[in-house]
């Protein structure tokens, strides 16, 4: 099965902004954040793409798109119930078929010499034909800002994990008991990179978590979220985790956005021009 | 038998052999055959993996160099402690210590002096790997190593729930509390929850106890769960630590405040801080604000208030109470951090387990340390807890058979019924019996004999485990009557026969009382934890249960009376109701202001002494909910504020009335005093004057300096000493005007009367083994010497009665008592020379974390000093904890001055010599022979001297300027120069009355001439130096608590005498078990082994 369907969600109440910040891209060029996330989907060979945004916003999401604006599929989350309920809000997008999901608060700098980490993700997928989660080693002091794995390495496939265990911002605490995974160094673990390739399943698993929620909550406040859905899908179907090459940033961390803009230029043409720059400024008094 | 090499005993994969005992093997072997079997365990010890197995071997060399060695070389074998060696062991570096120990055995072969040593360091040593590896292990449990790693506080990876951050305008922050059980065992499997017992031995590390609520009789109306913990945000940047039961407000705004864990009271909830990651232990020694670690976790300009109370349960309870509050307090903190699944309500097993791992942490960063059962309050119910087996994966596999933490199995209703835990509340008495016990030396005890195999323990601990058995299967079946006679057997039993000291005399009278007064309804005795005498628990017919309970509650009062001279008891008897508790730790959420009782009144005071301004908002908002509290509602509150705030008339008064009666009747000298205090203060006199001038020449003695007596003696002389028995010209002065401070830690219980050994069936006293010597020195040479016992302000009375009842029950006359005639007021120290003391004199390193918790009392101890005001006089504690005996020197002209010599000279003028000993040298007697040697020397003085071993610390005696005298540990000027010497100063003496009379310038018809005798001692006294010591006092307050104290007092001591050149002296070798001295509990257990305490009952006529 191909790949060809990506969702992205943008609907949290803290991130409608973030997708709409300009940063200059690793050639130069000013561009929104979300036109960077589109450019990451597309470069996996992906046409179709769902937006889930907050009400209201479809048409500022539209003008930061740039020239991606024609293959976007809005989907609006009129309250906020959720990261898996923004994501179900996609169910028809998807239909039966794998797609591509990402974060719409991230960025993503690929290490490798071809590849974006949408593209080394989507790959893997394919080949193994199951949901995959892209992971990255994460120091156990940033657990809380991510959802962790335990897993077994895959035989004989490089940075290809079984997940057995997913955890939503655990503590160190409980990470150290339950997603210790061989071959990692002391203190980091396999954290979400913000980015998976799902089966259709996730979008039953979460119907039915919503069905639940809806039975046994009645408050508006009533929150479905991925995690819960994720760890299902490990007692459902193949799921794995795939290590990126390559970096994610979070640009709704305080300097997050300063950090990822460094990331990015660092990693284009003008390097050395930039780390000139760079040097001044630290070598200026304080 | 066939002779195994020592080591098969180690590796031997046959339990056969592996459990052999070490006496079992080396009784038959020669001295040369031993020391190859050192050699060769030595060897294996350096090169072997296996943890335990190096342990064992530690722990045999140790046991050979202890006991079995010195058997097979001669006391007069000179060997020397070498000084680099010692210096190395007191760095705790005990492998170079032993390195240069065997070097000096190698050089000069194996002697008293060096076996001595390599048994101290190869003890320390063993202790010290297994110390280690605990660390290790607790450190390396899943869940605990993050906080090691974290360095920095911008790495701290923890945040409050957000649940605890959500603000009530009317109420604050919400309040976390945390109610928690204690534990109570019902058999341990004879200590076996050690932690190093169940990694080496898993299978047979076995215990059950329950979690129990309790209500103090008389205080509470139903039994709760004792230990109460509450957590909130506040809004200043702060971690405010509140200990309610301990009086204790500390604002924490420094993290390295936070690892100062003895500088206040609030230690252990530092300890549960750091244990529950709230501040990793990683952050230790980090240099930053507390605020840096409090943004992450909670936010900016917030901070967090922790507070603990305990329900009035006194210490020493053997409930484990510390390990469960700060099990409790970790699991509130650990849930306030997500760091545990739920917020409130109960913990899962799994949960369960981390918060135990953290509570070892905890004890362990707080330099103390129970076993593995002791957070059983976290669990519910009654549970097995065992040992298990480490496996791959484990980090104990490969090293320990065992794993550092064990298994519970909660017992199901089915399994004990509820019919049962009801039976077992309306027959088992709970109490506290009012004594405070350390029970670490007991521990250490325990530890060595099961990693020995010794023959006797090993088999009483197989005893253990099987009434372990026994219980499980009585609580199954309902059987209280039977769970009370295997308590009770356990007890009497394997438990004795392993640490005959985890029973006393006021135990023992107890238990007596209760089968004399009860019959068959007293269904036996339960020992709670380490040792009996504090917690302990007896079981009765349920039928009796009330009466008895008041019985039993008064009979513990009356005993204690009677004995809290001889025993240390911190407090009054106190009785307990009791439930088991099935829920185990329970949260819950509250609206602020639903603080515990007692929580308002500590803290009010504080923020009312403060300008109102400065204090934060919600201190403000707090204060008037407490207004309108007290307004509406709380009188009770309203009382108790108003009692902390306005001043009372205390009994500061009456105490310093008291004082002020108790120095004038002692014979205080005020003028002196204050002498002292300007000498001290201008530094002419101080713990760096005591030492003689660094000029000193002092070496050891010479062949013909001392006359060896450690073999049997001519017959001439023998008779000469034996008819002067016989005509009544010897009597024994034993000195016993102290309270021996380090015998019960500065209790100021009367060492003399302490019943610390059992002989001939029953507890005796020191007193009682120096009088029943006297009664078999009469028996077997025809006159019982008369026996004089020296006392001082804090001993005379109780050492009279105990004299008078003595004398009524042997039906004998012929003891008399010599009461003090002087007394010092102690005082304050002077910062310099706690200094001296603790900076520059030599002094044991401690274990790492034990000796950080040492530094941070100690710069606490000189903060107090200052304070309170150097060399000021000590009066903060009970009137006789503020005085002084002042030296024993003393006790020998007080026999002038009060005028017993000369009555005694009077009475029996055929009396010409005097034995006078040291209350604790046990072996001290009046033998034919060395008074025979006493007599034909014509000296003034005979000093009994013994062959200097690693613990006779102290001088000793030696050439001092071409001299021969005795020399005072605090006198030497280079402490390399007692390692030089090869003889310990026993202080037992052999005196000439005349001569000593004529060295005072007096004689038998001016004795008795008070005024002339005042005189010529006043003048004696200025020719001895005046030392000034440091001694250790406990000041008890609260429910058993207790504050230790270093204060200053002044000394002369008895062996200057030999300093005088017209003072004839001669010094005589004697065997170590007749010149040994007790200092410490923890040497009773030697002493017992080595044979010394068979020796010495063997020289008792005790009548029963």
């Amino acid at each position: 099965m191909t790949i060809s369907k990506a969702v992205i969600t943008a609907a949290g109440k803290d991130q409608t902004h973030l997708p709409l910040q300009t940063v200059v891209d690793r050639s130069g060029r000013a561009r929104s954040a979300l036109e960077l996330v589109l450019a990451e989907v597309v470069s996996a060979g992906i046409e179709d793409i769902a937006i889930v945004v907050a009400p209201g916003e479809q048409d500022r999401y539209l003008a930061a798109a740039g020239s991606f604006a024609s293959r976007l599929t809005f989907f609006i989350q009129h309250d906020p119930q959720g990261y898996g309920d923004a994501i179900l809000r996609a169910q028809a997008f998807v239909g039966r078929e794998m797609f591509l999901h990402l974060v719409g608060d991230h960025l993503y700098v690929s290490d490798h010499s071809q590849w974006s980490c949408a593209a080394q993700l989507v790959a893997v997928a394919q080949q193994e034909q199951c949901s995959v989660s892209a992971i990255q080693p994460t120091h156990e002091s940033k657990l809380r800002f991510f959802g962790a794995i335990g897993g077994t390495p895959v035989a004989h496939a490089e940075k290809l994990y079984e997940i057995t265990a997913i955890m939503e911002k655990p503590t160190p605490t409980q990470a150290e008991q339950s997603l210790i995974v061989a071959g990692q160094r002391s203190g980091y673990y396999l954290c979400f990179f913000g980015m998976h390739v799902l089966t259709p399943t996730i979008m039953d698993l979460l119907a039915e978590a919503k069905s639940t929620v809806a039975k046994t909550r009645t408050d508006a406040s009533a929150s479905l979220n991925l995690s819960d859905s994720l760890r299902k899908l490990i007692q459902r179907e193949k799921y794995l985790a795939f290590q990126i090459q390559g970096q994610r940033f979070n640009i709704g961390e305080t300097y997050g956005l300063l950090i990822a803009q460094m990331a990015l230029a660092l990693s284009g043409p003008d390097r050395d021009r930039i780390l000139v720059e760079l040097i001044e400024l630290l070598a200026r008094p304080k | 038998m066939v002779m195994r090499s020592l080591i098969d005993l180690i590796v031997s994969s046959d339990p056969a052999v592996r459990d052999l005992s070490i006496e079992s093997q080396v009784g038959k072997m020669s001295r040369q055959v031993l020391l190859e079997q050192t050699r060769a365990l030595d060897r294996f010890r350096r090169n072997h993996e296996n943890l335990y197995e190096r342990v064992r071997a530690l722990f045999f060399l140790y046991a050979i160099h202890r006991f079995h060695l010195p058997n097979l070389v001669p006391e007069s074998e000179v060997g020397k402690i070498g000084f680099e060696g010692h210096q190395h062991f007191l760095q705790r570096r005990f492998n170079e210590a032993i390195d240069v120990f065997l070097v000096e055995q190698e050089r000069s072969g194996p002697s008293w002096a060096v076996s001595s040593a390599l048994a101290a360091a190869y003890h320390r040593l063993a202790f010290q790997t297994l110390a280690d590896q605990v660390r290790k292990s607790v450190k390396t449990v899943a869940g605990n190593r993050w906080m090691f790693r974290t360095g920095n506080p911008d790495e701290v990876p923890l945040k409050i729930r957000s649940e605890l951050l959500e603000r009530n305008a009317e109420t604050g922050y919400p309040i976390l509390r945390e109610r928690t059980s204690v534990r109570m065992d019902f058999s341990h499997s004879a200590w076996s929850d050690i932690f190093f017992l169940g990694m080496d031995y898993p299978q047979g590390a076995r215990v059950i106890n329950a979690s129990i609520n309790l209500a103090v009789q008389g205080r509470h109306q139903s039994p709760e769960p004792p230990l109460d913990c509450c957590l909130r945000v506040i809004d200043r940047p702060v971690l405010r630590l509140v200990s309610i039961d301990l009086n204790a407000v500390v604002e924490i705004t420094q993290l390295s405040q936070v690892f100062d864990f003895a500088a206040d009271y609030v230690g252990l909830l530092k300890a549960a801080v750091i244990a529950s990651g709230l501040v990793p232990a990683g952050l230790e020694g980090h240099q930053a604000d507390i605020a840096s670690v409090l943004r992450p976790l909670v936010g900016t300009g917030l901070g967090l208030e922790i507070v603990s109370r305990v329900n009035d349960i006194p210490k020493g309870s053997r409930l484990a109470v510390s390990t469960n509050l700060l099990g409790g307090l970790i699991a509130l903190c650990m849930r306030a951090t997500n760091q545990v699944s739920a917020l409130t309500g109960s913990l899962t097993e799994a949960d369960r387990r981390i918060v135990a791992a953290r509570a070892i942490l905890g004890e362990w960063l707080g330099g103390s340390g129970g076993g593995w059962q002791d957070s059983g309050g976290v669990w519910p119910g009654i549970k097995l807890i065992e040992g298990c087996a480490a496996a791959a994966g484990d980090p104990e596999f490969g090293i320990s058979r065992g794993r550092l933490l064990p298994q519970h199995h909660v017992f199901s209703q089915t399994e004990v019924a509820a019919e049962t835990r009801q039976r077992l509340q309306d027959s088992l008495i709970l109490v506290h019996g009012g004594m405070a016990q350390n029970v670490g030396p007991i521990l250490e005890m325990v530890t060595e004999k099961y990693l020995l195999r010794s023959d006797r323990e090993w088999q009483a601990r197989g005893a253990a485990i099987q009434i372990l058995e026994q219980i499980v299967q009585h609580l199954s079946h309902g059987d209280i009557r039977a769970i009370g006679a295997a308590t009770d057997q356990n007890f009497s039993g394997p438990l004795q026969a392993i640490i005959p000291w985890c029973t006393n005399a006021y135990t023992e009278r107890l238990i007596a009382r209760c089968r004399e007064n009860y019959g068959p309804d007293f269904w036996g005795f339960w020992m709670l934890g380490g040792m009996a005498g504090g917690g302990m628990g007896f079981i009765f017919n349920p039928a009796r249960k009330v009466e008895a309970r008041q019985w039993l509650w008064e009979l513990m009062k009356a005993t204690k009376r009677e004995l809290e001279h001889a025993l240390p008891f911190a407090m009054d008897p106190v009785v307990y109701d009791f439930e088991i508790n099935d829920q185990g730790t329970q949260a819950q959420m509250l609206s602020g202001g639903s603080y515990p009782v007692g929580y308002y009144p500590l803290l009010v005071p504080g923020w009312l002494r403060q300008d109102i301004q400065s204090l934060s908002n919600e201190t403000r908002a707090e204060l008037e909910r407490v207004g309108q509290l007290c307004r509406d509602s709380e009188k009770d509150l309203a009382s108790k504020l108003i009692a902390r705030i306005l001043p009372g008339k205390t009994d500061g008064s009456v105490s310093r009335q008291s004082l002020t009666e108790l120095l004038e009747v002692n014979g205080f000298d005020p003028v002196a005093h204050q002498q002292l205090r300007e000498d001290l203060l201008a530094g002419r006199l101080g713990l760096a004057q005591n030492l003689l001038p660094s000029t000193t020449t002092i070496e050891d003695v010479q062949a013909g300096d001392v006359v060896d007596c450690r073999e049997p003696l001519p017959k001439s002389i023998m008779e000469l000493g034996r008819a002067a028995i016989e005509r009544g010209e010897v009597g024994v002065v034993t000195l016993a005007a102290g309270v021996g401070s380090r015998w019960t830690q500065g209790a100021g219980v009367v060492k003399a009367l302490h019943p610390f050994v059992r002989m001939a069936g029953q507890h005796r006293s020191f007193l009682e083994i120096h009088l029943a010597k006297s009664q078999q020195t009469g028996r077997l040479h025809g006159r019982r010497p008369l026996h004089i016992v020296t006392t001082g302000y804090m001993t005379e009375q109780p050492i009279q009665a105990a004299v008078e009842r003595w004398q009524q029950q042997n039906n004998v006359e012929g003891v008399f008592v010599s009461p003090g005639k002087s007394v010092g007021l102690r005082m304050i120290p002077t910062t310099r020379d706690l200094r001296f003391a603790w900076e520059e004199m030599p002094q044991q390193v401690l274990d790492q974390q034990q000796q950080k918790v040492r530094q941070s009392l100690r710069s606490a101890l000189m903060n107090w000093a200052q304070s309170a005001g150097e060399a000021a006089d000590y009066t903060d504690n009970l009137p006789m904890q503020c005085l002084h005996p002042v030296g024993h020197w003393f006790e020998v002209p007080n026999l002038l001055r009060n005028g017993l010599l000369n009555e005694l000279l009077q009475n029996q003028p055929q009396l010409k010599y005097l034995l006078l000993h040291n209350v604790d040298t046990l072996g001290a007697a009046v033998e034919p022979g060395l008074l025979g040697m006493h007599i034909q020397s014509r000296a003034c003085l005979s000093i009994e001297v013994i062959t200097r071993r690693m613990e006779d610390r102290g001088g000793g005696l030696a050439r001092v300027n071409d001299r021969v005298r005795l020399v005072e540990g605090l006198a030497m000027p280079n402490e390399r120069d007692e390692f030089n010497l090869t003889f310990y100063n026993s202080m037992t003496t052999w005196i000439d009355i005349d001569q000593l009379l004529e060295r005072f310038g007096l004689s038998r018809s001016t004795v008795g001439d008070a005024e002339r005798v005042l005189k010529a001692v006043r003048q004696f006294a200025r020719r001895l130096p005046t030392y000034i010591t440091l001694k250790d006092v406990k000041k008890r307050w609260g429910n058993g608590q207790e504050d230790v104290f270093p204060v200053c007092q002044f000394e002369k001591l008895w062996g200057d005498m030999t300093s005088l050149a017209d003072v004839s002296c001669q010094y005589l070798a004697v065997p170590t078990w007749r010149g040994q001295q007790l200092k410490d509990p923890a040497q009773l257990d030697g002493w017992l082994r080595d044979g010394s305490a068979a020796t010495i009952e063997r020289k008792c006529d005790f009548v029963a």
